[in-house]
C-alpha cells in the first residue's frame, strides 16, 4: 500500500486550445505513457473527475504512490513531456494514514 | 532529477544531493490554557534536535554557511503579513521532509500554528551570502509561477527574459542580498518555485524589487513575497 497520496488539479492553458489537432494528439500520447510508466511502477491512479462546475481548474486527478520520490517523478516526467506548459495545474501531496494527535 | 529551466550567468545547477527544502507560513491561533506550554515547546525542540542529528538544515542562514547557524531560526513576519512565521528548512530527502513536518505538527507545532509546508527538491546553488552574517538579519520569501504568457513564448522569447531577469538577479547581489538558490516546489504546490534571500535591510529589498521590475520579471511570472525579520524559533513559538 502506497504511502502518499497526490492530488493534480489542472485546466488547460489558453495557447492549449490554438495548437493544431496533430500536435495536441502527440502531446495527449506523451502524457499517456508517463501516466502508464507511472502505473507500471506501482503508481495507483483513482481517475480524473471534471469539477469546473465548482473550481477554477477542470479536472482532478488523485494517485497513490509508494513515496514522495515517486510522485516527483511522475510528476517530472510529466513535466519533461511539456504538460506543465500546456496546464495551469496545483499539486498536493499528503502522507496516507497519518492520524490527527488527539 | 530534471530541472525546469537551464543554469544562467547568476545561477549553477546545486550538485545533486537530494536536499528538500521545508518552506513554510505559519500563523499562530488561540491556544486554550493548558493546551501549549512548556512541554510542548520542549517537544518541538527536542523534535529539531533530532532532525538536525539527521541532517536537516533549519535556517536559511544554515544553507549558505551550516558551520555557522546552529540555532533553529526563521522569520517574524506579522508585522508586514496575514501570517506571523516564515521560514525554510533543508531535509535530506523529498520522504524525510514530508515525515518531518508530521513529526514536528505532532509534537505539538499543530498546537501552536496553523501552517501552510511547501517542499521540493533544491536546483540551483546558493549565491552569495557569506559576508558578515550579522548584517542579514531580512528575510525574503518569493513564490512563484511561470504565467501563461510563458506558457505561450517561444524558446528565444524566454531565453531573453532569462538574460534581462539575470541582469537584476547580478543586481541584487550587489545589493549584498544572498540568495538561497531556487527550490522546485510545482509537483506538491501551484507554486512553480522558491527563491529565498537573506537582506541587509527592508530598503534593500525593495530596491531589488525595482529592478526585477525594470527587468520586466514579472511579464513572465506571478509571485507571492513574504517579508520578515530573522529571529531564534524558541522565541517564535514561545510568543504571543
Amino acid at each position: 500500500m502506497g504511502d502518499c497520496i497526490w492530488i493534480h488539479y489542472a485546466r488547460p492553458r489558453p495557447h492549449w486550445y490554438g495548437l493544431d489537432e496533430s500536435v495536441k494528439r502527440e502531446k495527449l500520447a506523451a502524457w499517456k505513457a508517463v501516466h502508464d510508466s507511472s502505473a507500471r511502477n506501482g503508481g495507483v491512479c483513482h481517475g480524473r473527475f471534471h469539477v469546473r462546475g465548482q473550481h477554477d481548474f477542470e479536472t482532478v486527478e488523485t494517485w497513490r504512490f509508494a513515496d514522495a520520490e515517486a510522485a516527483f517523478r511522475h510528476w517530472a516526467a510529466l513535466s519533461a513531456a511539456g504538460y506543465g506548459v500546456c496546464h495551469a495545474f496545483g499539486n498536493h501531496l499528503r502522507r496516507a494514514g497519518v492520524a490527527p494527535r488527539p | 532529477m530534471t530541472l525546469l529551466t537551464e543554469a544562467t550567468d547568476v545561477f549553477a545547477a546545486a550538485e545533486p544531493s537530494g536536499r528538500c527544502v521545508v518552506a513554510f507560513l505559519a500563523k499562530r491561533q488561540p491556544v486554550p490554557a493548558g493546551a501549549f506550554g512548556p512541554p510542548e515547546r520542549e517537544a518541538i525542540a527536542a523534535e529539531f534536535r533530532a532532525l538536525q542529528a539527521e541532517g536537516w538544515r533549519l535556517s536559511v542562514r544554515a544553507m549558505f554557511d551550516p558551520e555557522d547557524a546552529a540555532e533553529p531560526a526563521a522569520f517574524d513576519t506579522g508585522f508586514a503579513h496575514a501570517v506571523d512565521v516564515a521560514g525554510a528548512f533543508e531535509a535530506p530527502s523529498l520522504s524525510g521532509a514530508l515525515a518531518g513536518t508530521v513529526r514536528l505538527e505532532r509534537a505539538g507545532w499543530s498546537r501552536r500554528f496553523a501552517t501552510e509546508w511547501l517542499l521540493g527538491p533544491r536546483e540551483f546553488a546558493t549565491v552569495g551570502g557569506l559576508d558578515d552574517a550579522a548584517r542579514h538579519e531580512w528575510g525574503f520569501l518569493a513564490f512563484w509561477e511561470w504565467n501563461d504568457a510563458w506558457a505561450a513564448a517561444t524558446g528565444p522569447e524566454r531565453r531573453e527574459y532569462d538574460a534581462e531577469c539575470d541582469i537584476a538577479f547580478k543586481g541584487d547581489v550587489a545589493l549584498g542580498i544572498g540568495i538561497a538558490g531556487r527550490h522546485r516546489l510545482d509537483w506538491a504546490s501551484s507554486w512553480h518555485h522558491i527563491g529565498i534571500w537573506e537582506a541587509p535591510s527592508l530598503a534593500a529589498i525593495d530596491l531589488a524589487m525595482r529592478g526585477h521590475e525594470a527587468a520586466a520579471d514579472f511579464k513572465f511570472t506571478t509571485s507571492r513575497h513574504v517579508v520578515g525579520r530573522r529571529r531564534p524559533l524558541a522565541e517564535l513559538v514561545a510568543a504571543d
